[in-house]
């Protein structure tokens, strides 16, 4: 088959593709960001049941640390397979744009529990045994001495998570969530060559990833705690 | 509504399971070999290169770093063989792990390069030390234990990564939980199963890393 380059290139940045292209770009950014912020709401709580002592919340941090070891372990692929086919058996009739949500939300919970658990600790221990001299309730010490300290330590790592999560959402194009890769599966489908597809679909991720890699690089830069202590 | 768990139709495909783990293992143990080769070159090239080639090699860890491992494999798989370059799925697979490991490991290894002090360099110096005995004694020794902690990371990122490699077809572990499930259609089990095995796999490869992190480069590491 001999077409003309000119052409083709022509015809592969049509209106319809374009946009065809950012809604699945915008698919993609969407599926990290809620699975990053459900992710973080509940990796917060299962850290903090990481972190309780007392014997009555022992079986949830038993729970929350299985979960967490087992979610980091396991392939976001298989991950993916065992909630899509979950979700067939029990008949719950939804998009498969959920589906592959509920999976991210699962390893972005396991992930950044980790990430906030190491925020936590960094905390120094001085801090924790000065808020029960204070008579600080559990949630006081939380709310008053810990997390103004430990959310610059925590967000960096938490948004590099999230920009790793742009990048392996790319799985869920295996389950046919229209987002970029798939996208440009079905473009390279429909006779557009593989070198232009594949590459386009290689700038845009790289176009949405690379200004929030800056950007998180500039929050390092700006949040870092002073050492001083 | 109600599904009964039946994971007595896929024991039999345990040995098979396990086969394509030691498949999933080589693949990440080749990936991340030559990985390590890429990274030190280019982990050196942005310490001690000329200008040109620190930005060759820094647009080359930026852009890898800021593209996804599956997107990249597609391109080598399915473009390439329009320029007559044609690779089996595992070849494919294995060179487009190895130049993503690369680029991590390119930053992983600078780091550490960074992490070496001048004035440690001084002291060997003053201490009569020769070139190679201060890169014996001083350097390596503290690289080593300063690297060991984030590759081993990376080399447990990676061992996950090669699931991707199902996607084209390669029968690894993940690839072969594909081939068991379109025969006994127990997709529950055999994806729960497979979860498991890399569970397991990880999970030894984390502690006998952590074992190892401890005792031969003395780095910190936490075993559990």
């Amino acid at each position: 088959m001999q077409t003309d380059g000119a052409y083709v290139i022509a015809s592969f940045f049509s209106y319809y593709n374009i946009v065809f292209l950012l809604d699945a770009l915008v698919a993609t950014l969407l599926l990290s960001l809620f699975g990053c912020v459900i992710g973080a709401i509940a990796g917060f709580m299962l850290a903090i049941s990481r972190r309780s002592t007392s014997l009555p919340f022992l079986p949830l941090r038993i729970a929350a640390g299985l979960f967490v070891e087992t979610f980091r372990r396991v392939p976001f692929l298989v991950t993916l397979m065992l909630i899509f086919f979950i979700f067939q058996f029990v008949r719950l009739d939804v998009s498969l744009f959920i589906v592959a949500l509920a999976s991210v939300c699962l390893i972005a919970t396991a992930y950044i529990t980790e990430i906030i658990r190491s925020g936590l600790e960094s905390v120094h221990r001085n801090q924790w045994d000065a808020a029960i001299a204070m008579n600080l309730s559990a949630a006081q010490t939380l709310a008053y001495v810990i997390i103004p300290q430990a959310w610059k330590v925590v967000l960096p790592p938490v948004f590099s998570f999230f920009i790793l999560f742009i990048k392996d959402t790319a799985l869920a194009s295996q389950i046919g969530v229209v987002e970029l890769t798939y996208a440009g599966k079905v473009l390279n489908d429909k006779g557009f060559p593989a070198s232009l597809v594949f590459g386009t679909i290689l700038v845009l991720y790289f176009v949405l990833s690379y200004p929030l890699t800056r950007l998180g690089a500039w929050m390092e830069a700006t949040l870092a705690p002073s050492r001083s202590r | 509504m109600t599904y009964t768990l039946q994971y007595g139709q896929i024991t039999g495909y345990v040995p098979y399971l396990v086969g394509g783990a030691w498949i999933s293992l080589q693949i990440a143990f080749l990936a991340f070999c030559g990985g390590m080769v890429i990274g030190l070159f280019g982990a050196m090239a942005r310490t001690f290169g000329s200008s040109t080639i620190a930005r060759l090699v820094r647009w080359y860890v930026v852009f890898i770093t800021n593209t996804p491992q599956l997107v990249q494999i597609y391109l080598i798989f399915f473009a390439l063989p329009d320029l007559g370059i044609v690779f089996s799925p595992y070849q494919a697979v294995l060179i487009g792990m190895t130049i993503n490991a690369g680029a991590y490991l390119t930053e992983i290894q600078r780091a550490g390069f960074l992490s070496v002090h001048r004035s440690e360099l001084e002291a060997a110096e003053t201490l009569g030390m020769s070139r190679m005995q201060s890169v014996r004694y001083v350097i390596l020794p503290h690289i080593i234990r300063v690297l060991f902690p984030p590759l081993s990371n990376q080399y447990i990122m990676m061992t996950l990564g090669t699931s991707m490699a199902a996607i084209f077809g390669v029968e690894e572990l993940t690839g072969r939980a594909f081939n068991v499930n379109a025969t006994t259609f127990r997709s529950i089990e055999i994806f729960s199963l497979t979860a498991l095995i890399y569970v397991a796999i990880t999970f030894l490869a984390t502690v006998a890393l952590a074992l190892a992190g401890r005792f031969l480069v003395r780095a910190r590491m936490r075993v559990l």
